[in-house]
């Protein structure tokens, strides 16, 4: 098949176009590997650089220094985030659904009720005092898992998701003899996968991300997640840069300039391998979920 | 098709794979709650009986209980054992445990905020002015331990000065142990001594002299930026200790008093013919190339230039610089460094308030006698004492027994295994029971030598200002500061005398003149109460 040559030009400048874009998409992340495998004088002398002239594994000997710590803190992550978005896929799912069946008599005032949330908020504090005195979960994995587990926001879209499949799939399994729950999950949820894909990225991405609740309520070391250890190492460079470094003995010392580098590509690069792998699998879904509108 | 069949195989395996680690999570997960949920009973339980026991002239020990504290900052990755040794010590003596926390220094200020305002149960906390202390105390967040002291920690009741304690005093309270631990930290500048004799350049002494020892640096080594990187810092303190401008409560941004010797004559500085003069004599430094032109947003430290050879000056306090050196004694033996402190403009220094860290007692503590009674013997116990703030003798150190000098880490330790055991153990600092390390900067001992021989009381710290009348001045102020007066202070503008005429024009609109009312208004009050002419 011949195509035309105004979308062969069109095709030509396309690439260019993109190939340059994701080139420079690539680049900081290059400066930072680079960077992590410079050593620390030459940064200081002649800052980063893409091809480092003293190639070396000192910040990375010094990241590993302590494996366990790191490893520990993979461990935390993946657990609260397979835990955190599968419980809350459920939870989210099952709520949209209910809201979404006619036959619930108060569905518009609950879901009104969840909505209202999203306007207003206690606040921090309001938040921290119920967490840590009123259900006790300071130090705890359910600190982290609990508080993001359902979101306002999540149900709103699954429950208009749910409302795209047609009511009389609901009402011919009804006639077969279906209870509400066998409906539920021989029926809604195999065909909402779309959605729960969506959703259960947005949930995973925020379980990984987070770092502010662990920040908060988590107090003895091994139970920290990765990106607040990560968050952590550059957090106490910067308060050296305050004036309470004035007040701080001598020998507290910023972490270096490579060893921020090492921790970022410690930190993020299993996830950069792993992302086309579990994307593919999104991609899929988002398209299978459009074709069927 | 076998390869798609492979295929979907895989993604069957990893999706079992995941479900099983999840399942395997969960259940772990469930454990915690109930051991935690199990913990806390025991504590509330202890705390009904605690206030029988204030009765008894000797306390009563006989619950055990399990205490809550929090210490700013990151563990050492040995405090775990570290604690554990001291737990055993502390229930043989005092029937207690005490479980340490560490606020991490990631939002350390609203970590704080919230353990304060949330009635966590703490039963002591480090405090500090510059962690707002007062601020808090006024609040009432702190427990008033003026009645507890005599009786639950005698001896820090009575080694602790008089002028200590009124430093912590709000009112008639008492809401904080102070630190017992004269520390100066003035601000100062460290140099290249080598180079200094090198291109035989005059002793440190005053402006001049520094004026002509970065110019000969400069002269005789055009490559190197003498303050290479910010350096914010090194002109502005230097400003401000040149003309012996004291700040008050801590940081007052631009109103100052204009001596030690008259603090209520206040003034903003930048409408000072010293500020004239000054601004025009910066803009000769930045053209004769002392520091860059980008130096403002430059993140680098100026420190890190006299590493790789391209500075010679760094603005440090006596402390920090005699960590810079022995840093650098170890990275880079062939540079020889200087300090110079600038408490030698006006020949006086003045030593950091007592509460620049101490340890405080929330208010909705469980058990704050037994809390008392464990940081009387951390403070004075030197067992105690220095288990906590220095680790297990014979792995992080070793003592020499002549009461002075330790050696970290200990013999036979490998200093890259066992690192320097160093927690924010600031707060139960008590000079007599300290240590330092041997082999490590002598300049400081003498600095301090220096300083307690023309010590002068620390008037100007105290104040306590929170800013609220002039909140929307405040903000206005410190733009017109970053946008016009930080340039001009170093010399980054065409010409200094318009320069100076705007700046001074956006100040008087941004109401700077309201500002100085209100900081005048709270020192007045301030020195009348403490009797200071």
């Amino acid at each position: 098949m011949k195509t035309e040559r105004s979308t062969q030009v069109f095709n030509v400048a396309g690439y260019l176009i993109l190939t340059l874009i994701s080139l420079l998409c690539l680049l900081p992340f290059l400066l930072i590997i680079s960077g992590s495998f410079t050593a620390e004088t030459e940064i200081l002398a002649d800052g980063f650089k893409l091809i480092p002239n003293d190639f070396t594994l000192l910040a990375y000997k010094a990241v590993f220094s302590e494996p366990g710590q790191i490893l520990k803190a993979y461990q935390v992550t993946i657990l609260i985030t397979l835990c955190g978005t599968l419980v809350g896929l459920f939870l989210t799912s099952m709520t949209g659904y209910v809201l979404s069946r006619k036959d619930f008599l108060y569905r518009n005032q609950l879901s009104f009720f969840i909505y209202f949330t999203t306007l207003f908020s206690g606040g921090l504090i309001p938040w921290y005092i119920l967490i840590v005195r009123y259900l006790d979960l300071k130090d705890s994995y359910l600190s982290l898992v609990l508080p993001a587990l359902v979101g306002a926001w999540n149900i709103i879209l699954m429950k208009n998701f749910i409302k795209s499949i047609p009511e009389s799939i609901v009402e011919s399994a009804k006639i077969d003899g279906a209870g509400d729950f066998t409906i539920y999950r021989k029926l809604i949820l195999p065909l909402s996968t779309p959605g729960l894909a969506t959703i259960g990225l947005f949930m995973a991405l925020a379980y990984w991300n987070d770092w502010f609740s662990a920040n908060l309520f988590i107090t003895s070391g091994d139970k920290y997640p990765l990106q607040f250890l990560l968050y952590k190492i550059l957090a106490s460079a910067a308060v050296l840069k305050t004036n309470i470094a004035g007040n701080l003995s001598a020998d507290m010392k910023p972490p270096a300039e490579t060893l921020k580098m090492a921790a970022a590509v410690v930190v993020t690069g299993p996830i950069i391998f792993l992302y086309p792998f579990v994307q593919r699998f999104f991609v899929k879904g988002l398209t299978i979920g459009a074709i069927k509108g | 098709m076998a390869q798609t069949k492979r295929k979907k195989a895989g993604i069957g395996m990893l999706a079992a794979l995941l479900l099983a680690t999840t399942l395997a999570g969960c259940s772990k997960d469930n454990n915690k709650p109930s051991a935690s949920g199990s913990a806390s009973p025991n504590a509330s339980a202890s705390g009904n009986t605690s206030p029988a026991a204030s009765e008894a002239n000797k306390p009563d020990i006989s619950k055990k209980v399990t205490l809550n504290w929090y210490l700013l900052g990151d563990a050492h990755k040995d405090t775990e054992k570290v604690v554990a040794e001291w737990n055993k010590m502390l229930e043989q003596d005092l029937n207690t445990t005490v479980k340490l926390n560490f606020t991490s220094w990631t939002d350390w200020q609203t970590k704080y905020n919230l353990l304060l305002t949330s009635g966590e149960k703490i039963d002591m906390i480090f405090a500090s002015s510059w962690a707002d202390y007062y601020k808090f105390a006024k609040k009432g967040a702190f427990m008033d331990l003026k009645d507890l002291l005599p009786t639950y920690a005698p001896e820090t009741w009575n080694t602790v000065p008089k002028q200590d304690w009124d430093d912590v005093s709000v009112g008639e309270s008492i809401f904080a142990v102070p630190s017992t631990f004269p520390e100066y930290t003035p601000d100062g500048i460290v140099y290249r001594e080598d180079w200094r004799q090198q291109l035989n350049l005059p002793e440190i002494t005053d402006l001049n002299s520094i004026e002509a020892y970065l110019d000969g640096v400069k002269k005789a080594k055009p490559k190197v930026i003498p303050i290479n990187g910010k350096a914010w810092n090194e002109q502005f303190y230097l400003f401000l200790s040149n003309f012996d401008f004291k700040q008050i409560g801590g940081d007052s941004g631009l109103i100052v008093a204009k001596s030690y010797d008259t603090p209520r004559d206040i003034v903003a500085y930048p409408f000072t013919q010293e500020f004239e003069d000054w601004v025009k004599r910066m803009k000769t430094w930045a053209q004769k190339g002392f520091w860059s032109s980008n130096t403002l947003s430059d993140q680098q430290e100026a420190g890190d230039g006299i590493k790789t050879g391209n500075g010679a000056v760094y603005w440090r306090n006596p402390a920090g610089a005699g960590g810079f050196i022995n840093d650098l004694k170890k990275s880079n033996p062939d540079i020889q460094l200087g300090y110079f402190p600038f408490t030698r403009f006006h020949n006086y220094a003045t030593p950091n308030l007592s509460i620049n860290n101490g340890m405080a007692i929330p208010k909705s503590a469980a058990n704050p006698e037994r809390s008392l009674m464990v940081l009387d013997k951390l403070r004075n116990d030197p067992k105690y004492f220095n288990l906590m703030t220095y680790g297990i003798a014979g792995l992080h150190y070793d003592d020499l027994g002549d009461g002075k000098h330790i050696v970290v880490p200990a013999k036979g330790q490998d200093p890259k295994v066992v690192t320097k055991y160093d927690i924010a153990s600031w707060g139960w600092r008590y000079e007599p029971n300290m240590r330092s390390e041997e082999g490590g900067w002598d300049g400081l001992d003498k600095l301090n030598e220096e300083f307690k021989a023309e010590s002068k009381p620390n008037i100007f710290a105290p104040v306590l200002m929170d800013y609220q009348e002039v909140k929307t001045q405040v903000t206005a102020v410190n733009q017109v500061f970053q946008q016009y007066g930080q340039p001009l202070m170093m010399g980054l503008v065409s010409d200094p005398e318009k320069a100076l005429a705007t700046y001074r024009e956006k100040l008087k609109k941004a109401g700077i003149d309201e500002l100085l009312a209100y900081v005048q208004k709270q020192t007045n009050a301030y020195l009348d109460e403490k009797g200071i002419q």
